[in-house]
């Protein structure tokens, strides 16, 4: 459970939280327009993205970000009947743009090659080829090990 | 190495005799390399092998297209794969064959053991024949079309995506399944969607009986747009008549859980 900047306790993980600022494209649905779905996922149609729904959280629409674990909140208004597709292009622009706090984890943390920004954008670059164990200062191993 | 043997091995190949995997394991730099394409022959590699050169392949090198020959039924094989990427399998893999990946479009010109596409995230995987038990499971999204039959199982806890399967599928298909699509164009065997929370079957042949709260669902025009669209993306020709089946709600649903149980699940 998290206390929110107004103090208010939620059991959710809030992108905005994470990334310690709310981004445009959460209030501006012009900068999510042009996203092309159908370039951005596998094979001839959306794909994954097929399971990517509009929800609610704290009662403001959101959608789920699966690599962070957190809602994204959108703020503008969802004409009606392009409910998921909005949601899907803003979970979208937030992934490509490379927002999701997953991936800010990556370059540090992440075990074995992989490319940053995930298989949405051709050139991402490839991180974790170079992960290295973390040593924990004043401590050997038993002889044992 | 310690625990490394090649005794009694006819393909010189070195393994751990404790199940341990090779820690030392090196790409082998066999690929016959093609502009953006890349082939290499893996009778004689272990199974860390055959994943390390596809990793180098993929991610060192560029390579967009990989062909992998005679896979020779090893297992754990394009695991872990987190690309966009087209690899194709001459040959049949084993066990737990492209699970874990997230943008991979897999063509497997053969057959596949148990847990085929497990945990997949996105990208698709077509497979010319049959697969073994536990094909999907705990699918999380993307494409996993199945052109044989297939074991018990399948899609057990799936969260997402969409399985095709053209031939018949053994018990409990659907166990658990708490997202995502299964398209099934011959017999269900028993115990079809047992304990399911949510998502939809659909059934082309017999169901030989329903698991608990598995009911009968009301078909519409997203159904069949759905299908169409499938059967057309894969080639699969003209979809038969399908049944379809839903959650009855009466077990399990997601108003009774915790906010952070409904995350597991989207």
């Amino acid at each position: 459970m998290a206390t929110s900047d107004t103090g208010t306790r939620t059991v959710s993980i809030d992108a905005e939280q994470l990334a310690g600022k709310r981004f445009d494209y959460q209030s501006d649905m012009s900068l999510v327009e042009n996203i092309d779905l159908d370039a951005l996922t596998p094979g001839d149609d959306i794909n994954w993205l097929e399971d990517v729904e509009l929800l609610v959280e704290d009662g403001i629409p959101a959608v789920f970000d699966r690599y962070s674990n957190s809602f994204i909140k959108i703020y503008f208004e969802i004409p009606k009947g392009r409910e998921n597709e909005l949601a899907r292009k803003v979970l979208m622009k937030h992934l490509t743009d490379g927002n999701s706090y997953g991936i800010t984890l990556k370059d540090i943390h992440c075990k074995f090659p992989q490319v940053e920004l995930g298989p949405w954008v051709a050139e991402s670059k490839t991180v974790g080829t170079d992960w290295k164990p973390p040593v924990l200062e004043g401590w050997d191993a038993p002889a044992s090990h | 190495m310690a625990g490394v043997s090649t005794a009694g091995s006819k393909s010189g190949i070195s393994y751990d005799a404790r199940g341990l995997v090779e820690p030392d394991a090196e790409a082998p730099h066999n690929s016959e390399i093609d502009g953006q394409k890349a082939r290499f022959e893996a009778t004689d590699l272990t199974t860390r092998q055959i994943n390390k050169e596809l990793r180098r392949l993929v991610y060192e090198e560029g390579i967009t297209d990989v062909t992998i020959v005679n896979p020779g039924s090893k297992h754990s094989l394009a695991v872990g794969i987190l690309k966009r990427c087209n690899i194709t399998f001459e040959g049949s893999p084993g066990w737990f064959a492209c699970g874990l990946i997230d943008g991979p479009t897999v063509h497997i010109d053969g057959r596949v053991g148990w847990s085929a596409g497990e945990n997949m995230m996105s990208g698709s995987v077509v497979i010319e024949r049959g697969a073994g038990s536990l094909t999907g499971a705990a699918i999380r999204g993307g494409d996993l079309v199945i052109k044989g039959d297939v074991g018990a199982r399948t899609g057990i806890d799936q969260k997402g995506g969409t399985i095709i399967v053209m031939g018949s599928v053994g018990i409990n298909t659907g166990f658990m399944m708490q997202r995502g699509r299964q398209i099934i164009c011959g017999d269900a065997g028993d115990g079809l969607g047992d304990s399911m929370y949510d998502g939809k079957l659909y059934v082309g042949g017999t169901v030989a009986s329903l698991g608990i709260d598995c009911v009968p669902g009301e078909w519409d025009d997203s159904d069949t747009e759905f299908i169409e669209r499938k059967f057309a993306n894969y080639g699969l020709g003209s979809p038969p008549e399908f049944q379809k089946f839903v959650c009855g709600k009466q077990l399990h649903n997601y108003d009774s859980l915790e906010p952070s149980e409904r995350k597991l699940v989207i």
